[in-house]
């Protein structure tokens, strides 16, 4: 296991390093860019339910902060440890500069298991997490948002503490509040909106007519969710659906709204009558013209990216694709979104977020969808525009355009003193 | 917020869309008979457009709805005026920033009500 979590810093860098290198980065910039600008580590004790003392260990990393103050997520999980924090810190650096952010990369976590703990207890590791990290955050510095493991109810836990802490209210110290705090409009399907918008682009430039176009999305929480509800409000046949339990399969179309009823209901999709059921590894060799990923990473790997059917895979899952998969989709000529490019609707709708909280100004959500849509399209054609010019695959284009954005505000700012 | 629809389509869809529009919620339309051309410049599926653009028939459409049923309304529209051809139409959608009936003096929604 601890192998295997030091991949994901040790793999964040080594793609790091290809990309710096195809930008002819200097060497002193390099080893700027690869270090952290901050990391913290505390310990979070609280008295539990039961009366006892339990501490907790929790991380907060800031990556590079020169194009704006720090934008990430903290999750509570069993499996946090510093590695994981501190690359997602940096790819969180690199999402925000694609889309055109005014902000750097975070990311945060405490190692605890939020479905063993009372929700007493998540509001005391919360309270006191907070208040270790309160002079690192802040809405000009760092503002954090939810994760894996953690909700609104957590976000709202930290604005209330560190209001308390400031003496004043402070909207804009986290995004991801409930609309009641000052959430945006349009927050909770932001990132499958904002993935949708990358598809109906991709279609355009392959000269794709978007009728009866056929998908399969594999996850069916937030993010496949909404992804396989807006594609079918605009009409696409979405044939499959799967998640830890099942893949359901309908050639003729699934109905994910009628799904999601079912899932409600049932915990499951097992035993859904109007499709069929498949193991769930399945849905990557259906027979469709766009897959979405959006479950877990590593999804995708050599075992089953030889046998993926689609056109276009959008990836809404962070890092769905192993870079061995990656290959053999290139070589299939499949066009791949890359996930800091396809899932990057979330964390603009939470600007959006901090912008209405900081302004104490508030938006449709007609308007955060537009304003949504404007993002991911600029994002989207400055990206395929770099990967044609430059010839090389939309996530190499994806990352060149990221990191040479951060490297540019760096070499600007210089180094103080 | 009040926004403002114009779109134009073929002649011959209008009078089925104008029962569906009034379904939605619209309270009012202004038509006129125009003449343009789009992306074939008016040519037909097979002909070569060249820089002589023909200007054929289309009907305008103005309509000034609250925000709330503009996505009603330019569903109706889109599922309505399509021909499954070139030259089907197009929406735009505006931001208005009033409006006032002249008889009662009512302004923004309740003049559109
Ligand atoms: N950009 C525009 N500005 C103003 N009017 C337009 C514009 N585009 C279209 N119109 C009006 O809409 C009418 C219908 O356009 P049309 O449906 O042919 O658009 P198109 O872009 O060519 O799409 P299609 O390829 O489906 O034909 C035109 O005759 C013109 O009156
Ligand atoms: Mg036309």
């Amino acid at each position: 296991m601890a192998a295997e979590k030091n991949n994901v810093w040790e793999m964040t860098l080594s793609r790091l390093d290809a990309t710096m290198d195809l930008l002819k980065i200097k060497p002193g910039m390099q080893k700027y860019l690869r270090q952290p600008r901050k990391t913290l580590e505390v310990s979070v004790p609280i008295k539990t339910d039961s009366g006892s003392i339990e501490i907790f260990k929790g991380y907060r990393v800031q990556h590079n902060t020169n194009r704006g103050p720090a934008k990430g997520g903290i999750r509570y999980h069993p499996d946090v440890n510093l590695d994981e924090i501190k690359a997602l810190a940096m790819l969180m650096t690199w999402k925000c500069s694609l889309v055109g952010l005014p902000f750097g990369g975070a990311k945060g976590g405490v190692i605890a298991d939020p479905t063993k703990l009372s929700a007493n207890e998540l509001e005391h590791i919360t309270r006191r997490y907070t208040f270790e990290i309160i002079d690192a955050i802040g809405p000009d510095k760092d503002i954090p948002a939810p994760d894996v493991g953690t909700n609104a109810q957590v976000m709202a836990w930290i604005l209330d503490t560190y209001s308390m802490d400031k003496g004043h209210s402070v909207p804009g110290v986290v995004t991801g509040k409930p609309i009641s705090l000052g959430g945006s409009q349009g927050r909770e399907d932001a990132t499958s909106r904002g993935c949708v918008y990358t598809i109906l682009s991709t279609l355009k430039v392959m000269g794709i007519d978007s009728t009866d176009l056929s998908v399969a999305v594999q996850g069916f929480g937030n993010v496949g969710g909404n992804a396989a509800k807006i594609l079918y409000d605009l009409g696409f046949k979405i044939i499959a659906i799967s998640d830890v339990s099942a893949c359901l399969y309908n050639k003729k179309g699934l109905n994910p709204f009628d799904i999601e009823d079912y899932f409600k209901k049932n915990k499951t999709l097992c035993g859904y009558s109007s499709a069929e059921e498949l193991p769930r590894e399945e849905i990557f060799g259906l027979e469709c013209d766009i897959l979405v990923p959006a479950a877990l990473e590593n999804q995708i790997t050599e075992k089953n990216a030889g046998g993926i059917k689609a056109k276009i895979v959008a990836e809404g899952a962070n890092a769905p694709t192993t870079p061995e998969a990656d290959k053999i989709l290139k070589q299939n000529s499949i066009f791949v979104i890359p996930d800091v490019l396809a899932n990057a609707g979330g964390v603009t709708v939470s600007y959006f977020e901090w912008v209405q909280g900081n302004l104490s100004y508030f938006w449709t959500k007609r308007e955060v969808n537009l304003k949504l849509r404007d993002i991911m399209e600029r994002a989207f054609y400055e990206t395929y525009k770099f990967s044609s010019e430059h010839k090389v695959d939309m996530r190499t284009a994806a990352s060149m355009l990221a990191v040479s954005r951060v490297a540019e505000a760096t070499s600007l700012r210089g180094i103080y003193p | 917020m009040l926004k403002k629809i114009e779109c134009f389509i073929q002649p011959l869809k209008l009078d089925s869309l104008k029962d569906a529009l009034i379904d939605a919620g619209v309270e009012g339309i202004t038509i006129s008979e125009v003449s343009g051309f789009g992306r074939q410049r008016g040519y037909a599926q097979g002909e070569k457009p060249n820089r002589n653009v023909k200007f054929l028939p289309k009907v305008k459409l103005e309509i000034v709805v609250d925000e709330e049923i503009l996505d009603d309304v330019t569903k109706t529209i889109v599922k309505l005026a399509a021909t499954g051809k070139f030259g089907s139409g197009k929406i735009f959608i505006l931001p208005v920033e009033d409006a006032i009936r002249i008889r009662t003096k009512e302004s923004g929604i309740s003049a559109i009500t």
